[in-house]
């Protein structure tokens, strides 16, 4: 302040300040990640390997948490349902998202009239709060009073047990059943599905930058309309597919509201809809173990690390970036 | 073609349409015909009963409190971030930038526990606070999607500034952040969105009745009211209304948003 010494702070000073300038502005990132990210993280292993009822302090039981997460999962348990819930709910979920995310895109990219209006009644429903998607849901599923099982009963179908039903509609079996097979978990999905239209808004904006030559050329050698999809289409949209497969796995395993307000907070019914987050929920909120839903949250962390990994190295097989060649 | 499109059109927008319509019917008209769209009668009132049943004025209060909230933390810690990314040359500029987008990966369950203890401990558990002093220490999404935009800007205007004696506060306040509205105006809709959509935050935060937002209001209504069909269907409305009649508004930023975020990630 005062320059008694004139060792010159005219110098001095503005140089360092100049150089703490970026400090200063990366400063709310840097103690958001501090505290927000690298402490928890790192309290989250340490707890895992405790047992933590926040009433007295952590104490150490080490590998007893996980031996619990393994013996459930062999033995079917609480976590096992989870981990087969969530599976299922992924495995299914995705892929369908990413048909109908790209399946309506080519639709609105036909040049067609009324294409805004389409494109906004399509993207409507993933504005919705998932809250308050959840609730419709419920009701229009609702296999007494709901529509849907309504309009089934018209056309002389039983409708299914959606939302109160264990069913899985993926088996086999569950075709010979009809269409009576749809459990939660495929209600669920209905309802991922359902707001696809944010993929989709971006799937239309990567079809309006394929260069119209490509379909020219591929014209030009004959190729039909499947062909001009599977060829052309296809590879050049290649990378959104892949970060709608990155973030939907990612989504998926973290799925929290909708499981939360469809299953009454407790997977219901009969456990079918438990799903990891929820579980982790459940035994961190409700049971006040800490130390055995930290060992739960790393191993969601885990296995969202792992598939992230392995959709990256399965990248360079099928992902075609910067474009011009199909 | 043109049939295929209109088909899956309207059963995208037919359980919205349901929604709405049935929230004017009377409940035993929606027990006694569950397939009939038109109203026999309007039920205006049951947006009235509505309202009056759950506390709607204090849950909106709240929501907006948590909203402009968030948005301004949002706005201003992760535009200055992003400017830090973007326009200033530092060394491990690049690494961190990794660990930030590598931070995008972390599933929120990995945090959640350590987080909510930590944020307890400091006195906020059970005060919207909780919610919305995070995003004043910024947001990875947000952050990524404001530096893609300052790159865009030329150099030459900085330089400029500078040489006019100009500092990067300056700079930043006077001269990138009015250029960047439309980024910005894009990220503070997609908070807004978030805060007022946001369900695990008040229920695992917030225990007063009197401090929850809609989002987590509404389901309480639900586990305590759900014979009333129609009185739920006109909670609902009331609560997604305002995020439809928002996105009416402001589609194209809205869509810029979500394909500059999808094709640059």
């Amino acid at each position: 302040m005062d320059d008694t010494y004139g060792l010159g702070s005219f110098s001095l000073m503005p140089s360092l300040r100049h150089r703490l300038t970026p400090l200063w502005f990366i400063s709310p990132w840097l103690l958001g990640f501090g505290l927000l990210v690298v402490y928890p993280f790192v309290a989250s292993l340490v707890w895992s390997f405790c047992r933590y009822d926040m009433l007295s302090p952590p104490e150490y039981v080490w590998l007893e948490n996980y031996a619990r997460l393994a013996d459930e999962l062999v033995s079917g348990g609480r976590f096992g349902q989870a981990m087969w819930n969530t599976g299922y709910f992924v495995l299914i979920s995705v892929p369908l998202s990413i048909g109908f995310g790209v399946g309506l895109a080519v639709m609105l990219s036909w040049r067609i009239r009324g294409q805004a209006i389409y494109r906004t009644l399509f993207f409507l429903p993933s504005v919705v709060p998932v809250a308050a998607a959840s609730v419709l849901w419920m009701w229009l599923l609702d296999p007494q009073a709901g529509i849907v099982n309504a309009v089934l009963g018209v056309a002389g179908v039983d409708g299914p047990g959606w939302f109160n039903s264990v069913s899985e509609a993926a088996w086999l079996p569950a075709w010979f059943r009809g269409i009576g097979g749809f459990g939660s978990k495929d209600a669920l999905t209905l309802m991922s599905v359902w707001g696809v239209g944010n993929f989709m808004i971006i799937y239309l904006a990567a079809l309006g930058e394929v260069p119209r030559s490509l379909y020219e050329a591929a014209e030009l050698d004959g190729a039909g309309p499947w062909r001009r999809f599977r060829h052309v289409t296809l590879p050049m949209l290649s990378p959104v597919i892949f970060f709608n497969l990155v973030m939907g796995v990612i989504g998926g395993v973290q799925a929290f509201t909708q499981v939360y307000i469809v299953s009454e907070g407790q997977g219901a019914p009969a456990g079918s809809s438990m799903m990891l987050s929820l579980y982790l929920f459940l035994s961190a909120f409700k049971d006040l173990e800490m130390g055995y839903a930290s060992a739960i949250a790393w191993v969601l962390f885990l296995i969202v690390l792992a598939s992230t990994a392995a959709l990256f190295r399965s990248a360079k097989h099928w992902v075609h970036y910067g474009g011009a060649s199909p | 073609m043109h049939l295929a499109l209109m088909g899956a059109a309207l059963l995208f927008a037919c359980p919205l349409a349901w929604m709405v319509l049935s929230s004017l019917k009377s409940g035993t008209e929606i027990a006694a015909n569950p397939t009939g769209a038109w109203p026999e009668s309007w039920q205006w009132e049951n947006y009235a009963d509505a309202v009056t049943v759950i506390p709607y004025g204090t849950y909106l209060r709240n929501s907006l409190v948590l909203c402009v909230g968030c948005v301004s933390g949002t706005l201003l810690s992760c535009s200055m971030v992003a400017y830090g990314f973007a326009r200033l040359k530092w060394r491990g500029r690049k690494l961190m930038f990794g660990i930030l987008i590598s931070t995008m990966l972390l599933p929120w369950q990995a945090t959640m526990i350590p987080r909510f203890l930590l944020l307890k401990e400091v006195g906020l558990y059970d005060s919207l606070a909780a919610l919305i002093v995070p995003t004043f220490l910024g947001d990875a999404f947000y952050i990524f999607l404001l530096r893609q935009f300052f790159l865009t800007i030329p150099e030459e205007l900085s330089e400029a500034a500078r040489l006019d004696g100009c500092g990067e506060w300056g700079i930043f306040a006077r001269i990138m952040l009015p250029l960047a509205k439309p980024a910005l105006a894009t990220v503070a809709l997609f908070q807004f969105v978030a805060s007022w959509n946001d369900f695990q935050g008040p229920l695992l935060y917030l225990n007063d009745p009197y401090r929850f937002p809609l989002a987590y209001g509404l389901e309480r209504f639900v586990s305590s009211y759900s014979s009333e069909t129609h009185l739920l269907l006109a909670a609902a409305s009331l609560f997604t209304l305002p995020i439809v009649v928002l996105f009416f508004f402001t589609q194209r930023t809205f869509m810029r948003g979500i394909s500059a975020g999808g094709l640059k990630g």
